[in-house]
């Protein structure tokens, strides 16, 4: 055997580095230099023009940047707790199930057969004010009202939610069902048999042995969540009057419509430091309940 | 009578069969073994005059690639980021007049690969708004785009409802003439949620445009000569108070502020919005029973008026040759070849405007002749409503600026800004952005 | 005798209301997707019309318009299909070994910074797609692999492998050094010993990081968006788009191509789902 050089380690891992080097760091590093340029796409020659902190300054300045900022940690809060939440519920209820089971799971996962785009193209018809399935139903119903879901500020803002939240609540079920599964009966019959109720078990039983799953579809949700942007790019475009304008839109528009990228990858860095902040804040609450439990590797 | 009107029909109608069979025999050079490479424009009401390649292939020998085909903003897109990359080697791009400005030293200009007499053929008006800066950037292909009045015929058929309007508003029910009577109308027609008076549309540069032009129509301007914006002007006020004032007394559908084209279209193809400005490429679907509940009940008019002048906000499709293209004359001679005589007689036999002058007079006699009214009282509308047509400023801002005024648009049109603040914000900005841009 | 009643009457409350909500949900969770197949089967005027028709009739006139030609409301599905059969499967499998490489090495090995590498291996699926799809694109332009399998390949093996890494981490992790080491002392070399002894224990974690990985690929937009232009690379996702124009949006069309896009997604998440839940279970928390 030849003499490695390197420890076997680095070169287990080499391949994952070099991959994700070339397809996500260099790229990085070049929208880093570009936020410092004004750089536009239809000019390529603006990408050497060195411009200091120049467009920071602007979107940090920019109240229209603050609200959409504003509006993203909004979303991105209500609807990560709300998908847990639904989440919980649905895998609390399949698991009660005792037929037909698998397929019922597949049907849960339903949703996450669908490209974020079709999805979003789906619900901007259902809730369309004039022929949209939502408010036919209501009028066959009675009710004599064109309800302009993705116009009123609050109906637009519930109807990218509800979009985003019926194509990912599946992980969350999915995930804790898992947990579900995992989990030993005998602390459950022995709660029971000391008089527990049953929310007093869920609440001291269940649900502790659920938290590091639940952290889990966490992490693995605030990894993409920026897949909403082409469900809220199709549905409402972060219109009307800015109402539903999120990070995402707001810096793909000043990006590509207006070409001008250097602007949009200032913004860019924002949105990825906040992706970051959300992962590892995740992370930390994962770490922090296996080690409760005693699961830590 | 009747004999003559069939003859000159198929006189029409060998017109257009006689077409490819000269296209064979016009000259497009010899370019045996150059291949072009061409990005187009997808979508169903272009892809007919795509199948013509071949014809144009078989005349010179060389090859046409198709390296790209995407919809309108997604081909934008990716020309951009060739742009940005540099990888802007291939030859024919599909282009737009409103777009054209923006990519500045992509486009080579025609007027030195193209002969002066060809261009002249085409409608002077298209020509000029395919011109930034003297250079010719496209040639026009037979997508023309300026609006018109569709509206429901059995409104201005029913005794009842002429006489009520006639109480309530003093003068007579007729298709409207002015932006104003069809402010009127509309509030008269609408019974939401079941059916509204119009309907238009609400986000992108598509509100912004029916702006533009309703501005241009009092008598306003968007930029001044040095490019600075003047939309805030009273004009800009009386125009913007219009979707104001239809969104208020709800003769509009409330979610009209989402809608872009398609949603129009469809909306007015449910048969329940009574006047419809829109673009000349619905004509057929409106009318034909197959997609539209409005079917035999649509009527054309030439677009309605503001304080001074028509409305005419107008864009076409072309085509142009890349300053990398390796052989420049080839790729001109496909550009020439699909924006042909012969080929706006094809694709505008689909239902869309040309953008050559013979072409159009050989429409409108066709469809004189012809044995379908519609048809020729769309033509009819839509060559008056050409007359009026106005290009958007040609500069590579126009964009940008309209993804700065739209929110504006619809903050005033939702009622969080008044009109007067609305547009004063949105000059601002525009003004932030010509000053950056370096134009004062 | 009293209390037992409604001792059971509850009961078979708390059932009729389990059951309610079961249906409730799955009611929500199918409606919006098969409103999508039934619009595929509807004729464009019926999808449209108001006041709404709810009895449908049925038509494959948007099947039918899809397999015709160009111009006559056809698209090339079949090039669609292939290239996103082509481009997830490929990324996949590559992912999938990548990932376990990965995988391993931090479970089987102790190194000077390994959470350090852990999370910042994550931090990187974290980048918001739109942000990374100009620069990405730039990048490849230089390289040439624009409008290439290679490419959106790539981009996709770099999407899925620190998911990989993370679910394959846990499963190595619980498997006992022993057994490994019985191997090795049995004569096996620590390649034939992974592949006879580790492999087989964690196939389900394998399976439930390919499924994910798999659904990601096949429904990616923003980077196909700007990596794919041609017939010969554009991926079903982006294919969807053919059915808008500038002025229309031919929804019935869009709704038969996203069938052909659901059903083979269907098929294979319900064929490896057992091992799915069975995957995620482990690999998630042991890690």
């Amino acid at each position: 055997m030849t003499r490695r050089r390197l420890p076997e380690w680095f070169v287990l891992l080499l391949p994952a580095i070099i991959v994700i080097a070339a397809v996500v760091l260099i790229p990085l590093l070049f929208s880093l230099y570009s936020s410092f340029t004004p750089y536009k796409l239809t000019r390529p020659s603006t990408l050497w023009k060195w411009v200091g902190t120049y467009n920071y300054e602007k979107i940090l300045s920019d109240a229209k940047f603050w609200a959409a900022f504003g509006r993203t940690v909004l979303f991105l809060t209500i609807v990560l707790n709300l998908e847990l939440l639904l989440g919980l519920g649905i895998a609390l209820m399949m698991n009660k199930v005792t037929w037909g089971q698998r397929t019922l799971r597949t049907i849960l996962m339903f949703p996450m057969m669908f490209s974020p785009i079709l999805v979003g193209f789906q619900f901007k018809f259902i809730f369309n004010d004039n022929i949209g399935l939502v408010n036919n139903v209501l009028q066959s119903m009675g009710f004599d009202a064109a309800l302009p879901w993705l116009v009123d500020g609050k109906l637009a803002m519930f109807s990218i939610m509800f979009a985003e939240i019926w194509m990912s609540t599946s992980v969350f079920a999915i995930l804790i069902l898992a947990g579900l599964f995992a989990m030993p009966r005998d602390p459950l019959e022995a709660a029971k048999v000391d008089g527990c109720t049953p929310w007093q078990s869920f609440r001291h039983i269940t649900l502790p042995f659920l938290m590091p799953f639940i952290y889990i579809a966490m992490t693995i949700r605030s990894l993409d969540v920026a897949r909403a942007y082409d469900i809220v790019q199709i549905m409402t475009g972060g219109g009307p009057a800015r109402r539903t304008e999120l990070l995402w839109t707001l810096m793909s528009r000043t990006g590509y419509v207006d070409a001008r990228m250097g602007l949009a990858n200032a913004m860019g860095y924002v949105s990825i430091i906040l992706s970051i902040l959300f992962t590892i804040y995740f992370f930390r609450k994962l770490s922090a309940a296996r080690a409760e439990l005693g699961m830590a590797g | 009578m009747q004999k003559a009107k069939a003859i000159m029909g198929l006189m029409a109608c060998s017109a257009l069969v006689a077409a490819p069979e000269s296209a064979l025999a016009a000259d497009w050079g010899d370019h045996s073994g150059v291949t072009i490479e061409a990005k187009l424009i997808g979508g169903q009401q272009y892809e007919g005059l795509y199948g013509r390649i071949a014809e144009w292939e078989a005349a010179t020998g060389a090859t046409v690639k198709i390296i790209s085909k995407k919809s309108h903003f997604e081909i934008d897109k990716e020309i951009k980021s060739d742009m940005a990359a540099g990888t802007t080697n291939w030859c024919v791009g599909s282009n737009h007049s409103s777009f054209a400005p923006q990519y500045e030293g992509l486009y080579a200009d025609l007027n030195d690969l193209v002969p002066a007499d060809v261009v002249a053929e085409f409608v002077q008006g298209n020509i000029g708004a395919s011109t930034v800066g003297g250079e010719l950037l496209m040639l026009p292909r037979a997508q023309f785009d300026v609006s018109v009045l569709y509206y429901l015929k059995s409104n201005y058929e029913d005794a009842d409802k002429a006489a009520a309007f006639k109480t309530e508003y003093g003068y007579d029910l007729a298709v409207p003439e002015t932006w104003a009577q069809m402010k009127d109308q509309s509030i008269f027609f609408a019974d939401p949620p079941n059916f509204y008076g119009t309907q238009y549309a609400g986000k992108d540069e598509a509100i912004v445009g029916r702006f533009y032009e309703m501005v241009v129509a009092e008598g306003g301007n968007y930029l001044d000569e040095n490019k600075k914006p003047i939309f805030n002007s009273d004009a800009g006020q009386r125009a913007l108070q219009w979707f104001v004032d239809l969104y208020d007394a709800k003769a509009v559908p409330a979610g009209t502020t989402s809608y872009v084209w398609d949603d129009l279209g469809q909306g007015f193809a449910s048969g329940t919005v009574a006047l419809n400005l829109d673009w000349p490429g619905w004509a057929g679907f409106f009318n034909d029973p197959e997609s539209s509940k409005a079917a035999g009940n649509v009527g054309v008019a030439v677009q309605p008026m503001g304080s001074v002048t028509r409305t005419g906000w107008s864009g076409h499709h072309g085509f142009s040759v890349t300053n990398d293209c390796a052989n420049k004359e080839a790729a001109a001679s496909l550009v020439m070849f699909l924006t042909s005589e012969e080929s706006q007689l094809a694709e505008s036999a689909g239902g869309s405007l040309p953008t050559r002058s013979a072409v159009w007079e050989a429409n409108v006699a066709a469809a004189k002749a012809g044995d379908d009214p519609f048809r020729a009282e769309a033509l009819e509308a839509f060559a008056e409503g050409a007359k009026y047509a106005f290009a958007v400023p040609p500069i590579p801002e126009w964009g940008e600026s309209t993804n700065i005024v739209f929110p504006e648009l619809q903050a005033a049109i939702v009622g969080d800004k008044s009109v007067k603040e609305a547009l004063d914000d949105a000059a601002e900005a525009v003004d932030e952005l010509m000053r950056e841009s370096g134009y004062y | 005798m009293d209390r037992n009643q409604s001792h059971r009457n509850r009961r078979r409350a708390l059932k009729a209301l389990h059951f309610t909500g079961l249906f409730l949900t799955m009611m929500i969770i199918c409606i919006p997707g098969l409103w999508i197949v039934l619009n595929s089967f509807r004729p464009t005027v019926e999808i449209m019309a108001k006041p709404a028709i709810w009895v449908p009739s049925f038509t494959l006139e948007h099947y039918r318009a899809m397999f015709a030609g160009a111009g006559e409301g056809g698209v090339p599905v079949f090039s669609y299909f292939r290239n996103s059969l082509i481009v997830s499967v490929t990324s996949t499998l590559i992912a999938i070994l990548i990932g376990m490489s990965g995988g391993y090495a931090f479970a089987r090995y102790r190194f000077k910074g390994k959470n350090g590498y852990f999370v910042g291996l994550m931090l990187f699926r974290a980048v918001p797609g739109v942000a990374l799809s100009l620069p990405l694109f730039i990048v490849f332009a230089k390289a040439g692999i624009i409008d290439t399998h290679l490419g959106l390949i790539l981009a996709y093996v770099a999407m899925n492998v620190p998911f990989t890494i993370w679910l394959t981490d846990g499963f190595f992790r619980q498997i006992p050094r022993e057994l490994h080491e019985a191997a090795e002392i049995d004569g096996c070399t620590r390649w034939q010993a992974f592949w006879k002894v580790e492999f087989p224990v964690a196939r389900s974690g394998v399976a439930s990081a390919a499924i994910f990985a798999f659904l990601t690929s096949w429904n990616e937009f923003a980077l196909a968006s700007q990596l794919t232009r041609s017939v010969g690379s554009k991926t079903m996702p982006v294919g969807l788009l053919d059915f808008t124009a500038e002025f229309t949006i031919n929804w019935g069309g869009m709704c038969a191509l996203a069938v052909l896009m659901i059903v083979p997604a269907l098929i294979l998440t319900f064929i490896v789902q057992k091992h799915l839940i069975a995957g995620l279970t482990f690999g998630g928390v042991k890690g």
